[in-house]
């Protein structure tokens, strides 16, 4: 497989899986803006634009946040490379410049969102717009993975979805720390009515309201969504999950093994900070710090990828 | 004029008459339910093309229902025609770029080879593998009686149309089974394996593979036969490749993998020459290879077509094409040339400015339709036009009598009604030298046009062989 390909493979899945994020993020600031907040605590907007990576971009085009900005700049605008929109017109120039190795399906998929998103991009939206614009987006998502089933299942669809892990697991880390980060600046909060509302929107808005039920009796606490997220692997975003499946790809992979087993050295330090770990040592260390710490380890295992496959 | 569907006595003929009885089933409300149908489907796969006057916007070619059918022993005829042309064609090039016999047995001028700037000086005293320049050669037909078919140019670079050939096929199998029940039509699916074949087979001296690896060079997605260039690496199950792909190291061509480096034996250009190669062409290339003419010219690798095959498929070299023919294969010609006149001769000059008003009169070096004066279609302000650019270099310009060209049934607004077709089949030359039973047959869809180009109000048909 060209080099050429197979980064502009993973490229595309990443750039959906971004894009689902994103759309995700605003429905966490959406749902816990419905909500009165204890001392005016209104923040949630702020909190999203630094989960997104979007505040620096942000304030150079306004001054205040209120929602009609951020949803336009996180969602439509051009100029925010991570938008819903830079991020699907990106994954599709680049399925356009791949289609050989793409079935017509996964294709048509992807051009078919482009062409909706251009639509939706040019219409009037209102405050109420946003959860459909979410739900449409998690739709596209979808639609992507679900054709991407029909490839054949070479280096190219493992490149497919090492990409879609490794966005994800850098996603899922930096919407978690939305909630300790931004959110509850101070150890005070935790375990207070704030704290379990807003995890359970950070439930929902991943879709995993219903599956955390099931995963864990009783009552809601800080520690069971810490460990939902960070360190079950029945959870379809925990860090955990992504990183198994990480490993899972790259041994799939059948090109060069020994470019394989060096990049797998390297995996091996993530990896082992989310199987040896414990919840409670890692919120004793402090959550902010073990996702940052994550997220820079997952950077280095993107940099090895793109360093050894795709130069 | 000839038409494909009805006799001179307004009988249809025998291999139309189950399509007749098809169409005579087909209500109009159908008729655009199923246009519709297949608008969508060409849009969906994106196959479009682009259009020089209007802002490159891209647009999707016209596809008519009406499949074009030709017999057995119609089609038996133009295989022969064009496999004797092919082989003719090959043979040339070789020739002129190696002993030049044809020249020395004075049948074609050196210097109107030599004065061409197709005629690469580069080529000279190399032969590719099997000396085959043009393993894919797109022969433009139009027929204008019951035996009369005449060759009005060859495609000898990187002739382009054939996705057309195949989806049409795809698309009337898939909304009108029925029809391939009733009619035993030869297939054409298989075009994408012949045609990798045939690349194989003309694998160069450095390949030390029993299975050459072959890739398809394209100029990006921003060329106009950009789908096409797709479709077949798909079909062919090859990379795709793009000139940041290449590089060339110790005489050899490689891809950049995952895998690392990979030896690459043929290269199925879609890249003018001119851009080839920048250190040996065109220096402000940005989608060629530098150093690849190197590789080709010490055996590492084959570029197909060869650089320099053009000059066979120039409108200058046409005319001789009978005559290569009976000199290289000593055959008689099967299919027959127009009748052409080069202006750059002085009497023949003479006898076209005379008769002008009945004469096609193109540019050499013209293509797409463009630049072309078809007089009986013409005002008088428009010959006179062309009159004055025509003296003014009499060189640029051949001319011909305009062709009746034959009429083929036709969906105008849901109705049936006769326009003018051409055909273009596409022959392989490698180990074989061999016809897909079928092509791509363009018609002129407005009425009584003879400009069958797709920039210029052109659509497209399935066209069909029967096995019987």
């Amino acid at each position: 497989m060209l080099s050429r390909t197979a980064e502009n493979l993973y490229w595309i899945s990443r750039y959906m899986e971004r894009a689902e994020t994103m759309a995700r993020l605003l429905d966490v600031g959406y749902r816990m803006s419905l909500f009165p907040n204890p001392k005016g605590y209104h923040n949630e907007w702020d909190s999203v634009l630094s989960a997104a990576g979007a505040a620096q971009g942000y304030f150079t085009k306004y001054n205040e946040i209120n929602q009609e900005n951020v949803e336009d700049y996180i969602f439509f605008d051009e100029e925010n490379p991570s938008s819903v929109y830079s991020c699907i017109s990106k994954a599709r120039n680049n399925a356009l410049l791949v289609r050989t190795a793409f079935t017509p399906e996964a294709w048509v998929a992807i051009n078919k969102s482009y062409k909706e998103i251009l639509e939706l991009k040019n219409k009037k939206f209102t405050r109420a717009d946003l959860p459909n614009f979410t739900e449409w987006t998690i739709q596209q998502v979808n639609m992507f993975r679900g054709s991407a089933n029909s490839l054949l299942r070479n280096d190219g669809y493992h490149f497919i979805f090492l990409g879609t892990f490794i966005e994800r697991a850098d996603n899922s880390a930096r919407l978690l720390d939305v909630k300790y980060f931004v959110l509850l600046p101070t150890a005070d909060y935790i375990g207070g009515n704030l704290d379990n509302l807003q995890w359970i929107i950070l439930l929902r808005s991943l879709s995993s309201f219903r599956a955390f039920r099931w995963a864990y009796d009783g009552d809601v606490t800080s520690t069971k969504i810490a460990h939902f997220f960070i360190l079950n692997n029945d959870c379809s975003r925990s860090l955990s999950f992504c990183i198994n499946n990480i490993v899972y790809h790259l041994n799939c992979l059948k090109c060069s093994p020994d470019k394989i087993s060096d990049i797998y050295s390297g995996l091996k330090s993530v990896h082992n900070s989310v199987k040896d770990e414990t919840v409670e040592s890692i919120i004793e260390y402090g959550l902010h710090e073990y996702v940052t710490n994550f997220v820079s380890k997952i950077s280095f295992l993107d940099n090895q990828i793109q360093n050894h496959f795709f130069r | 004029m000839f038409d494909e569907m009805y006799s001179d006595d307004a009988q249809i003929r025998k291999h139309y008459l189950q399509v007749n009885s098809w169409l005579r089933t087909m209500s109009s409300t159908v008729i655009s339910q199923k246009n519709f149908e297949a608008e969508s489907h060409f849009k969906r796969i994106g196959i479009t093309f682009s259009v020089k006057d209007d802002d490159m916007t891209e647009r999707i070619i016209p596809f008519d229902l009406i499949p074009r059918i030709l017999t057995n022993y119609e089609w038996a005829k133009i295989e022969k025609g064009v496999l004797q042309r092919a082989k003719a064609l090959n043979a040339f090039l070789h020739d002129i770029y190696n002993s030049g016999e044809i020249f020395k047995a004075g049948i074609v001028p050196k210097e109107i080879v030599y004065k061409k700037s197709s005629y690469d000086q580069s080529m000279i005293n190399f032969s590719p593998p099997r000396k085959i320049y043009s393993p894919i050669i797109g022969v433009d037909l139009v027929r204008t009686g019951k035996d009369e078919f005449y060759v009005l140019e060859d495609n000898c670079r990187t002739p382009s149309g054939v996705s057309y050939m195949l989806e049409n096929r795809e698309i009337m199998m898939k909304m009108f089974p029925d029809l391939f029940h009733t009619n035993r039509v030869l297939r054409v699916d298989d075009y994408p394996t012949r045609l990798l074949q045939t690349l194989m087979s003309l694998a160069p001296k450095k390949c030390d593979s029993n299975i050459p690896t072959v890739v398809l060079l394209t100029p990006g997605h921003l060329n106009s036969a950009y789908y096409e260039h797709t479709f077949l690496s798909d079909q062919m199950g090859i990379e795709m490749v793009e000139s940041q792909d290449l590089f060339v190291e110790n005489d050899l061509l490689y891809m950049k993998t995952v895998d690392g480096p990979k030896k690459i034996d043929v290269v199925y250009r879609r890249i003018d020459d001119e851009f080839l190669d920048p250190l040996c062409y065109n220096p402000d290339s940005v989608i060629g290879v530098p150093g690849i003419t190197q590789v080709y010219k010490t055996g590492g690798v084959n570029i197909c077509s060869a650089p320099g095959a053009g000059i066979a498929d120039d409108k200058a070299i046409y005319i001789f094409v009978p005559e290569m023919i009976k000199f290289y294969l000593g055959e008689t010609p099967i299919l027959d040339n127009v009748e052409t006149w080069r202006c750059e001769r002085d009497d023949e000059l003479t006898y076209v400015l005379e008769n002008i008003e009945k004469l096609v009169v193109k540019e050499v070096d013209g293509s797409g339709g463009y630049g072309m004066l078809i007089g009986p279609k013409s005002t008088k302000d428009q010959i006179s036009d062309f009159s004055t650019k025509l003296k003014s270099n009499p060189r640029g310009y051949i001319a011909q009598p305009t062709l009746d060209l034959s009429s083929s049934p036709t969906l105008i607004d849901n109705e049936v009604s006769g326009r003018r077709v051409d055909l273009r089949p596409f022959c392989l030359v490698g180990e074989k030298v061999q016809l897909c039973p079928g092509g791509l047959t363009r018609v002129a869809l407005n009425k009584g046009s003879y400009v069958v180009n797709s920039s210029q109000g052109g659509g497209v048909k399935d066209t069909w062989v029967l096995a019987d």
